[in-house]
């Protein structure tokens, strides 16, 4: 493969706001597409993003909204488990395992949930950042999107 | 490749995604092409329509060819060589 000019790594920049459930399920097929491309990625976790990546939130449906249709909530998780669709954590998970994928937590954002340090975090999170960090992101991506 | 060539063909692997949808193939052929060798035959059997758009496109982009796809009642056979 090391004669194929388009194997060079391209970058995605993903900023999650959200920490809605649909919303984090939409964002873990975007990070398997951009894995099974080997994309590099950072995913700058901003304000409600951060409470879902919580470790007492994470995977705790019962903790996560959806951002719209709230009213099915019930049928899209039904939905997702006969489709055999992974849990939002799982897809990151997997994306890591994938590709490298960093997962950086807005300080800001972590205090306003209780969370200052790293450990307050699931452990696919890598560190906790500035806004600084996630402009520069920005500015060299190839793809830059906001969830 | 023609359908007839496509039945002919032994693959080296076989990837049998028909049990997840999107993206599930899609990574279950991106997993499963790094486990084999140059030049060996992968195909993946999917369930998801869009599987036989998505898999073929990323093939090409990875560097890898894109022999064909046959469908089957109810699923897709795509087959990819590895480069």
């Amino acid at each position: 493969m090391e004669d194929n000019a388009i194997m060079e790594r391209k970058k995605m920049c993903l900023a999650l706001f959200s920490g809605s459930l649909d919303k984090l399920t939409a964002a873990g097929v975007i990070l398997s597409g951009a894995a099974a491309d080997d994309m590099d990625v950072d995913v700058y976790v901003l304000l409600q993003g951060a409470r879902a990546f919580k470790k007492e939130i994470g995977d705790n449906l019962e903790q996560l909204s959806m951002a719209e249709n709230a009213n099915l909530k019930k049928e899209f998780i039904e939905s997702l488990s006969r489709l055999k669709v992974k849990t939002w954590i799982e897809f990151f998970r997997e994306a890591k395992s994938l590709t490298n994928v960093k997962i950086h937590i807005c300080g800001l954002a972590g205090k306003i949930w209780g969370g200052e340090k790293l450990e307050d975090f699931v452990d696919l999170a890598d560190d906790i950042c500035g806004i600084n960090a996630y402009i520069t992101s920005a500015q060299e991506a190839d793809i830059h999107l906001f969830i | 490749m023609t359908i007839e060539e496509l039945k002919e063909l032994k693959a080296n692997k076989t990837v049998d995604a028909r049990g997840t949808a999107c993206p599930g193939p899609l990574l279950e052929a991106k997993k499963t092409i790094g486990t084999i060798q140059a030049g060996d035959i992968m195909e993946v059997l999917s369930a998801d329509e869009g599987s036989k758009v998505d898999i073929p496109k990323w093939c090409t982009k990875q560097g890898h060819e894109y022999l064909g796809t046959i469908e089957e009642s109810g699923y897709f056979k795509i087959f990819l060589k590895k480069k």
